[in-house]
């Protein structure tokens, strides 16, 4: 393992990824990882806009591991979070376990999004806004469609069955 | 009544509503871990606020830097009543802050000016700050 580590880190360099989490989430750690990445971006002459839209990404989906991982030790969820940079755009990769019966409903609401142009996005989250939120939500229910609306291509996203009774899911959205 | 004063965190706004000098700002970010826990007892104060016959004329400034979208939801809602209080004849005036280079803010400021009939809203461009 030791000896493995910078390999490890190359292999995250090589796919452009210059921050990478996996572990327990919590809500501390959202607004320490969304100040750190603020500051490096910042470095880096990124425009306000792109900074911001990296930053919501990452606290949307740091804040769906913490509410709906399906992997937990008591209170705390885990996942997985990094954030890369590639052909002069930012992305923003995430993963947790979800139960397989999750996947179909997923599956539907993601592809849905990815149909979706940038108007029709606008559109989808103005009315979802007005609407209360889906029965299965914990918070307004509006997290895939902001990534969606903040993404510069479609979002993609994938299912890894792990067993009977549970998958990894990953998303990968591109800003 | 009193004014309602709460410090800004790292994920939840400053929020300072004046009800002597009838002046609502929030300032800050906001993503809470539990939007309805931090907004809660604002929209209490709110609503108390602007049922009161003292309450005619009020000014919102809403600054935000960062909001994520259940907070999204939350201001919504709170434009929502802001202009139930201005279809009730109170004079209601909102303005929205927004830097230059942050054209998602921007477009969040239109979207909520174009859902309200009776607030008068207002984006305002910040000046660039002198670091």
């Amino acid at each position: 393992m030791l000896q493995d580590l910078y390999e490890f880190k190359k292999d995250l360099g090589k796919r452009g990824v210059f921050f990478c989490l996996s572990g327990p989430i919590s809500q501390n750690l959202v607004a320490e990882i969304g100040t750190t990445l603020e500051q490096k971006m910042t470095l880096e002459e990124t425009s306000k806009a792109t900074v911001l839209r990296v930053f919501s990404t990452v606290v949307e989906n740091a804040q769906n591991i913490i509410r709906y991982s399906d992997e937990k030790e008591e209170e705390l969820s885990l996942g997985i979070i990094a954030v890369g940079h590639k052909n002069s755009h930012y992305f923003v990769l995430c993963g947790n376990m979800v139960e397989n019966t999750k996947i179909t409903r997923l599956t539907d609401k993601l592809t849905k999004l990815q149909d979706m142009n940038r108007d029709e996005l606008k559109k989808e989250y103005r009315k979802r806004r007005r609407e209360p939120p889906p029965p299965d939500s914990i918070g307004a229910g509006l997290g895939f469609i902001d990534m969606a609306k903040k993404a510069s291509e479609p979002i993609e996203f994938d299912f890894k069955k792990i067993n009977e009774d549970f998958s990894f899911f990953s998303m990968k959205i591109v800003i | 009544m009193e004014s309602l004063m709460i410090e800004a965190t790292k994920y939840t706004p400053e929020i300072s509503f004046d009800c002597n000098n009838h002046v609502l700002d929030i300032k800050g970010k906001s993503y809470p871990e539990n939007t309805s826990v931090f907004y809660q007892p604002i929209f209490e104060w709110l609503e108390e606020y602007l049922s009161s016959d003292e309450t005619q004329e009020v000014t919102v400034n809403m600054e935000l830097i960062y909001f994520n979208s259940s907070s999204s939801k939350v201001l919504m809602d709170f434009c929502d009543r802001l202009d139930e209080a201005a279809e009730d004849g109170k004079k209601v005036t909102a303005n929205w802050f927004y830097e230059e280079d942050d054209e998602d803010a921007l477009e969040f400021g239109e979207e909520f000016q174009e859902e309200l009939e009776s607030v008068t809203f207002n984006l305002v461009e910040k000046a660039p700050d002198n670091e």
